[in-house]
């Protein structure tokens, strides 16, 4: 308990030294370009907010889902003979609404992206 | 897992697989009135199966599921409710949304989640079912995606969701690195077994888990999410908020906590009482303040979780039956409450809201074909919705207009008003007696005197209803586009039967009883909220440590 209070009491005086410090060190400009983002000395052109495609999101999401699940599977295929046929059967369930999940997100359109599309074509 | 284990787990299997049943079916073919049937049949067949269980040894399924009487009298309590909102969520969707199916998707999600959360009983099922059902919340709340109230309240939803599962997960970790154990039982039981004072790190850990449950059953310091998420979120969700997602935590909360002798650990006894204290003065003093209906029944949430704890904290034989009869009769009134809200909302009207085009036609994107932006194209002819009918000042004088839903509006705010030949009554009575028999006399009288403060607030509200709209004044009927209330069967259906269970359990509650009682006897716990027998305790002096309601986050 007594060096939780010291951890805490030293993590406390770091931090506040660490920011206090470089408030009080360091130098403040004023000068016209200071709040404009730094580009290797060539002046910015345009907004940061740009418009991306919605498809790259997806994609993402998609990996990281089905990435996760994978780690799953490969936690049952080291266990797989000592396992038997009930972790088989688990696994099968496991598959099938995996399997159910991705023809769903299929059927909805949700993998194809880009003009030349499925959806775009029955869609005119 | 043997075969009875299975048995005893089919009212979940069958929810699950209607959830993949109804996914695949949308995939293939997608009609909203085939969607909604295949969730009611899904639902009606998790029903049933409660009554599958084997008479097994034990109603332990693996180490993480208990499904003993205790658990299905719940989760019963969970489906027949989802079962409502499913009904009541049809006509709603009908005429407001342009790709209804997925909701009934969500909300079977949802209802597993909580069925695996009343039946949990180790912290990894616990953590699993409320995420399932949180991460299901998110998207249930902003379902009606164009509407900027509805984001607004899923996105808070999201956030504090999140900030309390961290909150929770730190606490499991504290407790676990105390206690050495995970399941909730042991848990229980060795802090019942432990003598002297609680280690800092425990107490630490249960007040970390307090502050992740206090916000999903939004107590006090952690309710400013509720009244803006109730206001926002489609009332058919809002009702689902209120009753179920409340009802599984409070039911678990109920369970392992309740066998623990709070009293031997002063801190955590003084906070849920102050916590008890708090909730039911700033719900039902803010509820005073509000002009929303939805808001005003999230403040009177806030206070009837309070009224809850009351029960929970005096923890005696008593405790059980009082909030399960109370939980009860709560389910029905705000499902009936928020029902009279989703009917009253289904009307059609034309026209497109300014937002919702603004939202779904974003300039300058030259990718027409993009899948996920559907419905912009249907969003033409999209009748807009022209919000929900939720300010007091939309239901002056509804009773000239909807006789009988004014009536059933009014039967289910007497019921949470508490007062006679409703099922509420009953229920209160229940709650001050268990209060009192275990000497809490401060919280009892706080109980009693809020709840006639709360008393005024539901008042109000009928007044409104039954007042004569001046001569030139318009009234409801055309202030709004008419909700083509006749065509709504199954709101009607609903909201009458609801109605039924409500007088019927407060002329006569003995069945519900019965059923409480056939649930306690078949609960297999050692010791737990039914049944159990404690020391008489000292009453309790908080003395005058109220703390003073929380400044208005109202708006």
């Amino acid at each position: 308990m007594g060096t939780l209070v010291v951890y805490f009491i030293a993590v406390v005086f770091l931090v506040s030294a660490m920011l206090g410090l470089s408030y009080v060190l360091g130098q403040r400009h004023e000068d016209p370009a200071t709040g404009e983002p730094y580009e290797s000395g060539i002046v910015s052109t345009g907004s940061a907010r740009l418009r991306l495609s919605a498809g790259f999101y997806l994609v993402a999401m998609f990996f990281v889902i089905f990435d996760l699940e994978a780690v799953y599977l490969f936690a049952w295929a080291i266990a797989f003979r000592e396992l038997g046929w009930r972790g088989y059967v688990e696994a099968l369930i496991f598959i099938g609404v995996l399997v159910a999940a991705l023809l769903y997100l299929w059927l909805q359109g949700a993998l194809d992206w880009g003009t030349s599309s499925r959806a775009a074509r029955r869609r005119p | 897992m043997s075969l009875a284990e299975l048995a005893r787990l089919l009212p979940l299997i069958g929810v699950g697989a209607t959830t993949v049943v109804v996914m695949l079916v949308v995939a293939f073919y997608r009609h909203h009135l085939l969607t909604a049937s295949l969730t009611l049949i899904g639902l009606a067949a998790a029903f049933l199966t409660l009554w599958v269980a084997p008479a097994a040894p034990s109603a332990q399924v693996t180490s993480l599921l208990v499904l003993d009487g205790y658990a299905r009298f719940y989760l019963g309590l969970i489906v027949a409710t989802a079962f409502g909102v499913t009904l009541l969520a049809y006509d709603y969707l009908e005429a407001r949304e342009s790709r209804p199916e997925e909701f009934y998707l969500l909300l079977l999600l949802a209802t597993l989640g909580s069925g695996v959360l009343v039946a949990s009983s180790h912290f990894a099922s616990f953590f699993l079912g409320l995420e399932t059902l949180s991460i299901a919340l998110y998207a249930l709340i902003a379902y009606p995606r164009v509407e900027r109230n509805c984001i607004e309240a899923g996105l808070k939803y999201l956030v504090l969701a999140a900030v309390s599962a961290a909150f929770l997960l730190y606490g499991m970790a504290l407790i676990y690195a105390q206690l050495g154990t995970m399941e909730l039982s042991r848990i229980a039981q060795s802090m019942s077994g432990m003598g002297g004072a609680p280690s800092v790190m425990l107490l630490g850990g249960f007040g970390m888990l307090l502050v992740g449950i206090g916000y999903k059953l939004a107590l006090v310091p952690f309710h400013m999410w509720a009244p803006d998420v109730y206001q926002g979120a489609p009332a058919p969700v809002a009702a689902f908020l209120a009753t179920v997602s409340k009802g599984a935590m409070f039911a678990l909360l109920l369970r392992y906590f309740a066998p623990i002798d709070l009293h031997a650990y002063r801190p955590l006894f003084l906070a849920f009482s102050l916590i008890a204290i708090a909730s039911m003065l700033t719900g039902n003093l803010l509820a005073l303040l509000q002009e929303n209906v939805k808001r005003l029944l999230a403040y009177s949430s806030i206070a009837h979780l309070g009224y809850l704890l009351v029960a929970f904290l005096a923890g005696r034989a008593m405790a059980g039956m009082a909030v399960a009869f109370y939980l009860v009769s709560y389910f029905i009134a705000s499902l009936g409450a928020f029902g009279v809200i989703t009917v009253l909302s289904s009307g059609q009207v034309g026209g497109r809201a300014a937002l919702g085009s603004w939202l779904l036609a974003p300039g300058g994107d030259k990718d027409e074909s993009h899948p996920y932006q559907e419905p912009r194209a249907k969003s033409q002819e999209l009748p807009s919705s022209p919000g929900e009918a939720e300010s007091i000042e939309e239901y002056r004088g509804l009773f000239w207009q909807h006789p009988w839903l004014a009536g059933i509006f009014t039967a289910m705010l007497l019921s949470l008003a508490g007062l006679p030949i409703t099922a509420g009554f009953v229920g209160k009575v229940y709650l001050l007696a268990a209060g009192v028999g275990s000497s809490l006399w401060l919280l009892a009288i706080v109980l009693a005197l809020t709840s006639t403060i709360g008393l005024f607030y539901y008042l109000r509200l009928i007044v409104a209803m039954y007042t004569r709209p001046p001569v030139g004044e318009r009234a409801f009927e055309s202030r709004r586009q008419s909700p083509d209330t006749r065509r709504q069967w199954g709101g009607a259906l609903v909201l009458g039967a609801l109605v039924l269970l409500l007088v019927g359990f407060g002329v006569y509650p003995a069945p519900l009883i019965h059923w409480i009682q056939v649930a306690e006897q078949g609960s297999s716990r050692l010791a737990g909220p039914f049944g159990e027998r404690r020391a008489h305790r000292s009453p309790l002096s908080v003395g005058d440590e109220r703390p003073a309601p929380a400044v208005s986050s109202s708006r």
